[in-house]
């Protein structure tokens, strides 16, 4: 995926997170972490929660009540998303839209109940319901019934940048004619065996544990939420001349390692953003390799857009909700980099062009 | 005419199936017709089926800071034989990409008592590793980490289509130029979750089952693990490698149907197949062989069916198939990358496996079963079909090397 390629376009956001379920932009307000009470902690905890809300009452017609929350957000955000695109899918070739969702954790919620089905009944009586809801790859499945969508259906997984390899993946498909318009869904949701490991690992804030203001923060606020773009080839934007574009996706690149400097000018082309769009995980951005790097490729003059602790809190998912807060800043249009380092985990890199 | 930068080809396959290591070790197993499933009590208390299970091999070890789950440790088995057949060194390697599939992840380290009472289970000594390896991407960074290998790394979960997908996705980053080579397939382990969960869907056939028959009565779970070394043709012919075979077609599709059932006229699958051949550019009469997903279950073989009998309609003849789950179970995100490798197989070898104990197949005039004995034949392209739950499909043509 090269700035040479042809430029694939976001014409429709859609979020579910702890500001509600969202078509487009996501308001700027200040965010505080709640505390914990959908299951017993010892001593409050907080976190970056989803608030419960009925599926049905944003997408009318929608059933979710056997679903993994992950697979029910997936749901809303990905018809907040194509709402916000202005599609029509009776108009689309539903063979050629495909669907590319990134997520750490999967459907933690009904593998916990499944454990729990197993540990109260035995391994010979388990939910015969609850199993296939366990799968990774229950959203995205969930996503193409829903919508009628039978291009590819690729669920991806990436320690420290599976957002980004989400987008890279599904600009693929759209560059090799796999298909002509994506949906693009990242995310995660927060269950006791995922927090308790978090807490365990000695990885939380101090912020998990108090209300009270702390001056730098070690470790992270955990969060959940699934974010969706739909992503079109930048042809069949032309064709609907009333698409709305957010960004436009020209290049992308990630590794495990190697030189990272080199290696994100290869992929940049040339380019040399005017902004950056700290994706992350979890460091202080201000003082981070990511802001290093940033203005290693672009210079100290370029801009820097910090990340919000809310989308730091999903880890490997966070990269659209970086996008989607970054762009919601309103940012100047022009050519930017949506950029995340994980130390020695390695890095990923997209060039963008914000429209 | 060939651009040798935009074909990929395969020049290393590594393999850790019931029958050992190897594509040799498959190959001569399967080719004698050794079916590996067997009556099985130790996966969890109280379970009695069949299936065929990876023993008495070498795995890779712990050390004080990496957990490998069985899940890793049959990937990594299978990316070493891979990057020994490779015809080239591991520090070529360095700087490729890795793309692993997987369903069962890092489930085989965890145990019931997680659920009701996470953080006591995590104090425990080193669950705090074993819980790191849940995720599903886990099993690319073991790969990674094991060989010291830096390039792109992600993991593909799709159900049982997963082992193909992987393969196919990183056909397009080689497109891309987003790797130069690329580590590529799946990997799964037998596990108390899948085993009770498949049991709970009463999918299973307690015995040995019977892919394609009238007569089927459900899959047998297996487990183990195959990667390709994937490349283009220009950069195989520049460092003088050994080309296995060349990957002229894949493309990926979804059923829109059902969490569990494919849709029984097989049309998603149909159309995945079609699109394979249109990247090949071939037509139906150029397939010479099918692997078929053939799980052995009622709703699956049917549809598969009704998939070929669409899709290859007009051919001259009948399109030969045959399931290799027959063999050595299904492998869930394994198996369509160890499905690759038995095609890959057979297109070097000209045999055609027959899929075991079918005696009466589903009635279908445009396919030819394979059954009895191994037929050999030339055969310059076959088809690898994968379908998985939530109606995910994944096919591939590999044509031989030497085309």
């Amino acid at each position: 995926m090269t700035p040479n390629s042809p430029p694939v376009v976001i014409t429709g956001i859609g979020s579910v997170s702890p500001y509600g379920p969202l078509a487009g932009l996501i308001p700027q307000s200040p965010l505080e972490p709640r505390t914990i009470t959908a299951w017993t902690t010892a001593g409050p905890r907080r976190a970056f929660l989803v608030q419960p809300f009925r599926a049905a009452s944003v997408v009318p017609g929608l059933k979710t009540r056997r679903l993994d929350r992950l697979s029910a957000w997936a749901l809303v955000a990905s018809s907040l998303a194509i709402t916000d695109a202005g599609i029509d899918l009776d108009q689309v070739d539903r063979s050629r839209v495909a669907v590319v969702f990134a997520t750490a954790f999967g459907c933690i919620e009904l593998t916990e109940a499944f454990y729990l089905s197993a540990a109260a009944n035995g391994w010979n009586g388990t939910d015969p319901s609850t199993f296939p809801e366990t799968l990774p790859s229950a959203p995205a499945s969930h996503v193409s019934m829903f919508h009628g969508l039978r291009g590819p259906n690729v669920t991806v997984g990436n320690k420290y940048f599976a957002g980004e390899t989400a987008l890279i993946q599904a600009a693929s498909l759209l560059r090799h004619g796999q298909a002509d318009l994506a949906i693009v869904l990242a995310g995660d949701a927060l269950a006791p065996t995922l927090y308790s490991w978090y807490e365990v690992a000695g990885l939380l804030s101090p912020a998990c544990y108090s209300s009270e203001p702390l001056p730098e923060d070690g470790g992270f606020i955990p969060s959940e939420g699934v974010a969706a773009f739909v992503m079109e080839s930048s042809g069949r934007g032309a064709i609907r001349s009333d698409a709305r574009s957010y960004a436009s996706i020209r290049s992308g690149c990630w590794a495990a390692g190697g030189q990272p400097a080199e290696i994100i000018r290869h992929m940049l082309g040339g380019s040399v953003p005017s902004l950056t769009v700290c994706s992350g995980n979890g460091a202080p951005c201000a003082t981070s390799p990511t802001t290093a790097l940033a203005r290693a490729i672009s210079g100290d003059g370029a801009g820097i857009i910090l990340p919000q602790p809310f989308a730091l809190g999903l880890a490997g998912t966070g990269a659209l909700f970086h996008l989607i807060l970054a762009l919601s800043s309103r940012p100047h249009n022009g050519q930017a980099a949506l950029l995340a380092t994980a130390g020695d985990g390695g890095f990923a890199a997209l060039l963008l062009e914000l429209l | 005419m060939t651009d040798i930068h935009k074909t990929i080809v395969v020049t290393g396959v590594g393999v850790i199936s019931p029958y050992g290591i190897g594509l040799d070790c498959l190959q001569a197993g399967m080719l004698s017709r050794k079916c590996c499933l067997a009556p099985t009590q130790d996966v969890y208390p109280g379970f009695e089926g069949t299936t065929a299970q990876v023993r008495g091999l070498s795995l890779p070890a712990d050390d004080s800071s990496y957990r490998y789950s069985r899940t890793d440790q049959l990937a990594v088995v299978a990316a070493q034989d891979a990057i020994a057949n490779s015809s080239c060194d591991s520090s070529t390697f360095h700087e490729s990409g890795v793309v692993m599939a997987n369903t069962v992840g890092g489930l085989t380290e965890i145990d019931t008592g997680i659920a009701k009472d996470p953080a006591a289970w995590y104090r425990r000594p080193r669950r705090l590793l074993r819980g790191a390896s849940y995720p599903f991407a886990h099993v690319a960074d073991a790969v990674g980490e094991h060989f010291g290998i830096h390039g792109p790394r992600c993991a593909i979960s799709v159900a049982c289509a997963s082992g193909a997908m992987a393969i196919a996705l990183a056909a397009n980053m080689l497109l891309d130029g987003a790797a130069s080579i690329i580590l590529a397939g799946g990997s799964d382990p037998l596990c108390a979750f899948t085993l009770s969960g498949f049991n709970s869907l009463r999918a299973l056939d307690p015995n040995p089952c019977s892919p394609f028959d009238q007569n089927r009565n459900g899959l047998n779970l297996g487990e183990g693990a195959a990667v390709l070394v994937l490349e283009t043709l220009a950069r195989a012919s520049a460092r003088n490698a050994n080309v296995v075979a060349v990957l002229r077609g894949w493309a990926m599709t979804n059923d829109a149907f059902h969490t569990t059932a494919p849709h029984k006229e097989g049309s998603g699958l149909a159309d995945c197949i079609r699109l394979s051949m249109e990247m090949a550019e071939v037509g139906g009469d150029a397939i010479g062989y099918v692997n078929a997903h053939g799980t052995g279950t009622p709703l699956n073989d049917i549809a598969e069916a009704n998939a070929y009998e669409s899709a290859f309609r007009g051919r001259n003849h009948p399109i030969p198939v045959s399931s290799t789950k027959s063999y050595f179970g299904h492998c869930l995100g394994a198996a369509g990358a160890l499905e690759a490798a038995v095609t890959i197989m057979a297109v070097r070898s000209g045999a055609l496996l027959p899929t075991l104990r079918l005696t009466n197949p589903i009635e279908s005039p445009g396919i030819d079963w394979l059954k009895g004995e191994v037929k050999r034949q030339p055969l310059p392209l076959a088809m690898s079909v994968s379908s998985g739950f939530g109606g995910g499909n994944t096919v591939l043509i590999f044509g031989s090397g030497r085309s």
